[in-house]
């Protein structure tokens, strides 16, 4: 069913120039902003020193990881119903990650001295040490294991193994990248030792959004161009499990709110009361980013529509990228020991530059995903899949 | 080796900025990049509102989470060096994690937008690698430490002046404005301290006088449940901090 991908075609091509341009377009900005200014063109200051470059980088490193842990489900667990999207999610886990990596390159001081100063001086104890390490590891093995699927090896042994093995990295990491900030007592918006958990959630979760995006995409927003096996988990285990993972990812949100909320600790509450619920663009993003999606995707009628899963995963897209800047923000506007300086909440909303960053990620995203629908065949399968479904196809017809 | 510790008495703080001022000449820092600031805060409301004030160095931690979270061991407590708490400006890259988990607020990325106009960094342009280049500095900068001014895309922080107290003679226990013989190696806020409510000395030596005012006057940390234990101790009524309240919460009675 190659042949029904549009990236192959001019549509492809158009939307490889687009995304092209705007990434070479942002990153010359960015890059022009930063040697002439340096991070002065960014909005953080040394009182709120993380803004939404990092938050980018977080939203793009969940993603990957949301990625890895669905091709899990055939590549480990043995859902076969999910092989058709399997390899199409190691290879935007990869691309996605990619893009994330430069988002926060750009967003560190020094980023060349990142490659000796890490893994020379080994600091163990630091959770941004592991996130190296693992983040580093988990690229390798989503790459080693796209090669294995490129050269047909799906069931082999080393392509099982490395397949567990990339599972394993993908929890590590994201569940490390969790810890960054969990394990952050002294900001205690932050501080939970259960974020690990709502990190896998909330990942798998804007995982599932890219992936229903990207797959329709690929086919032009036609269901008839996708495969038998593909057409049939698009209209059925799929939308169940990305219903499931929305209501997961509220509750999450949720039971994180009522416990911000109960606190006596003006440190949690205020940052709901006065920051996030104060935010008409916090609600539009847990109402109308989540919510929303939410109930498309429970109502059984709605929920197998192909536009309807589309406009779902555009909404999470966008809500869990929102969810992820107040995430980062939240855990720092309360100004930490200043006093009177800062008498009220710290204020943030980024700059031009730091928008430029956010928009290079995104963008840059888009251009590898055309590339490699147009290089590779993302939704190949095992054999034992695409004839099940070809003697299926013969047999009713 | 020591273990330098300072004690500053709030009953005596008369919150003059005096060494504020002097640890930025000293170290050549930017408006904003307070190594050293006195914070001011408001308690209760009328009748019994009080105003409070605190002097606030690095408090160079005994377990400093700023260390703890740094992934280049860039910044790291020197034990050599009496406990402080430095920042090897040849390893940092900016990553800015310890001043996330600083609970003390202490640490500066000044690679940001100037807290005043005209920005000295255009006035004074950055040579030789500096970010900006001060027409006085002093003489004794270290990278691996720290201490001078700071190349761009790194934190810096209060480094207890140890530029002036390693050059303290062997032995020395109390660094002492007052004495003449160590006067020049007294850490410059405390050395600036007019009421003198700032003591300097060895807190691993039983009969320092910081040991003495901390054991005599109730010493205290501030924000001890952190668990980060500073090396900097508080005398006098006012040492606490109040919890965060927007200023605009106050007063709705
Ligand atoms: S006060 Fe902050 S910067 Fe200083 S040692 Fe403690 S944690 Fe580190
Ligand atoms: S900003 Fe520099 S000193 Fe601070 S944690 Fe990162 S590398 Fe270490």
């Amino acid at each position: 069913m190659n042949e029904n991908n549009i990236m192959k075609g001019k549509a492809g091509s158009g939307l490889l120039v687009i995304s092209g341009v705007v990434f070479l377009a942002s990153l010359i900005f960015a890059i022009i902003q930063l040697s002439s200014q340096g991070h002065a063109s960014f909005n953080t200051s040394s009182n709120l020193p993380w803004g939404q470059p990092i938050a980018t980088y977080l939203y793009f490193a969940l993603a990957s990881s949301g990625l890895g842990l669905l091709a899990s489900l055939p590549l480990v667990f043995g859902f076969k119903q999910y092989y058709p999207v399997a390899k199409r999610c190691i290879f935007l886990a990869f691309i996605i990650l990619i893009s994330g990596m430069l988002v926060l390159a750009l967003e560190l001081g020094n980023v060349f001295r990142m490659l000796w100063a890490i893994p020379l001086n080994f600091q163990t104890q630091s959770a941004m040490f592991w996130m190296g390490i693992f983040y580093a590891l988990d690229l390798l093995f989503l790459l080693w294991k796209f090669r294995k699927m490129e050269s047909g090896e799906w069931d082999s042994k080393t392509s099982k193994q490395v397949g567990i093995a990339s599972f394993i990295l993908v929890l590590l990491a994201s569940g490390n990248l969790a810890l960054i900030f969990g394990m952050m007592s002294m900001r205690p918006f932050w501080f939970d030792a259960l974020l690990p958990i709502y990190f896998y959630f909330t990942a798998v979760t804007s995982g599932m959004a890219a992936l229903v995006f990207f797959a329709y995409l690929a086919y032009g927003f036609k269901r008839e161009n996708m495969s038998q096996p593909m057409q049939d988990l698009m209209t059925g285990a799929l939308p169940k499990l990305f219903a499931a993972l929305i209501g997961g990812t509220l509750l999450f949100i949720a039971v994180r709110a009522i416990t911000g909320l109960y606190t006596n600790n003006p440190e949690i509450s205020l940052v709901w009361t006065d920051y996030l619920f104060a935010s008409p663009l916090y609600h539009l993003s847990l109402w109308v980013g989540l919510l929303l999606p939410f109930i498309i995707m429970l109502k059984s009628s709605l929920r197998n529509q192909l536009n309807m899963q589309v406009l779902a995963s555009v909404l999470v897209f966008l809500g869990l990228f929102a969810e992820r800047f107040y995430f980062v923000i939240g855990g720092q506007v309360v100004p930490l020991f200043k006093g009177t300086w800062y008498p009220d909440l710290l204020t943030y909303t980024p700059s031009a530059t730091e928008w430029a960053l956010s928009i290079m990620g995104w963008s840059l995203a888009f251009l590898l995903y055309v590339l490699g629908e147009k290089f590779f065949n993302l939704s190949a399968m095992p054999d034992a899949i695409t004839n099940t479904a070809g003697n299926q196809q013969a047999a009713a017809s | 080796m020591a273990k330098w510790g300072m004690v500053i008495d709030l009953d005596k703080c008369t919150g003059c900025q005096a060494c504020t001022t002097a640890c930025a000449m000293e170290n050549s820092t930017l408006p904003g990049e307070t190594w050293q600031d006195v914070l001011f805060y408001h308690e209760g409301e009328y009748p019994n509102a009080q105003m409070k004030w605190l002097p606030r160095p690095c408090m160079q931690c005994e377990s400093p989470s700023c260390v703890h979270v740094c992934p280049t061991r860039a910044t790291y407590k020197d034990e050599e060096a009496g406990g402080i708490v430095f920042v090897d400006w040849n390893k940092c890259i900016g990553c800015k994690y310890c001043m996330i988990a600083c609970p003390y607020g202490v640490r500066f990325y000044v690679d940001e937008k100037p807290l005043l106009e005209p920005d000295l960094r255009e006035i004074f342009p950055g040579e030789n690698q500096q970010l900006w280049s001060p027409p006085y500095q002093g003489p004794d900068e270290d990278w691996s430490k720290g201490i001078g001014v700071q190349p761009p895309g790194v934190v810096s922080k209060c480094t207890f002046c140890h530029h002036k107290v390693s050059k303290a003679p062997e032995g020395t226990v109390d660094l002492d404005e007052d004495n003449p013989a160590v006067k020049e190696y007294v850490p410059a806020c405390v050395r600036t301290c007019a009421p003198k409510a700032r003591y300097f000395g060895d807190l691993d030596e039983p009969t320092s006088q910081v040991n003495q005012l901390i054991g005599d006057k109730h010493g205290v940390r501030l924000k001890d449940h952190t668990g980060n234990k500073p090396q900097v101790y508080y005398l006098g009524a006012g040492a606490g901090v109040p919890a965060f309240q927007p200023s605009d919460k106050g007063d709705k009675s």
